[in-house]
């Protein structure tokens, strides 16, 4: 199995068939093209997005439905065909399109996930795009719940 | 904000440089031609918000932060082990 260096996981094997083609690269980052979907158990639901070619680059991210349970994938016709879904009928998210918001989080800044440009990956093929919301509700800045941290249990 | 009526052909010039034309209009669509020099970047909004926001969150978001944001989401004992996330009908496997 081929091994990769990532960003918050160390060293990791991974199967060929899990990484996604991004075939115009994210916004910014065009020439990245190769990525990996990584889950840990602890930290479900987030997703990790990991550059298969460079390890310093990872996105946070979440499924579209945990930030926004109405949320209603609205794409234009060429983006979906650049990663082969189709544009005649409705995608299901979740069984024919992965569909991630990008989150970002600094210090002093509440969490915000952006839901007008989302991750959306082509399950049958493993092609994948970062494309643009056509519904002119979605914000690149979507609210997170802000964290309460005195409420959590002191791990140690 | 400057509003300004053009019809479909007409134009508006920016400085002595960028020329902004109104090509076809089609319902809701707006065909604009843009002729500006190539130091001038030229970007629709939301493709310049989200390079922003790629940009931002490849380069502030941390282990910690994120462990704090899965914790709004699922509060629960932190567990050891780690996947790569096969996207298949089983994605536990």
């Amino acid at each position: 199995m081929p091994r990769c260096l990532t960003k918050y996981q160390g060293e990791m094997e991974y199967e060929e068939q899990a990484a996604l083609d991004f075939p115009r690269g994210l916004f910014g980052f065009e020439t990245e093209t190769r990525f990996l979907t990584i889950e840990q158990p602890a930290l479900r639901p987030l997703v990790f997005l990991q550059s298969l070619s460079t390890p310093e680059l990872c996105f946070i991210c979440l499924p579209v439905f945990v930030v926004d349970r109405e949320y209603c994938l609205s794409l234009r016709t060429e983006d979906l065909e650049a990663v082969g879904l189709p544009a005649d009928r409705p995608l299901a998210i979740g069984t024919d399109v992965l569909v991630l918001a990008i989150v970002r989080i600094e210090p002093g800044r509440a969490g915000t996930a952006n839901l007008l440009a989302p991750v959306v990956v082509n399950r049958q093929n493993s092609k994948a795009i970062q494309a643009v919301s056509l519904n002119q509700k979605h914000t690149h800045q979507a609210a997170l719940p802000a964290p309460c941290e005195e409420s959590e249990p002191v791990c140690s | 904000m400057l509003v300004m009526q053009r019809r479909e052909g007409e134009s508006i010039l920016i400085g002595d440089n960028v020329e902004i034309r109104i090509l076809a209009i089609n319902g809701s669509r707006v065909k604009v031609g843009i002729e500006a020099p190539r130091s001038i970047p030229v970007l629709a909004r939301e493709v310049h918000l989200v390079r922003a926001e790629n940009l931002a969150a490849a380069e502030v978001s941390s282990p910690a932060a994120a462990a704090m944001v899965a914790r709004l989401f699922r509060p629960g004992p932190p567990e050891k082990s780690r996947q790569a996330y096969v996207p298949t009908d089983k994605p536990g496997e």
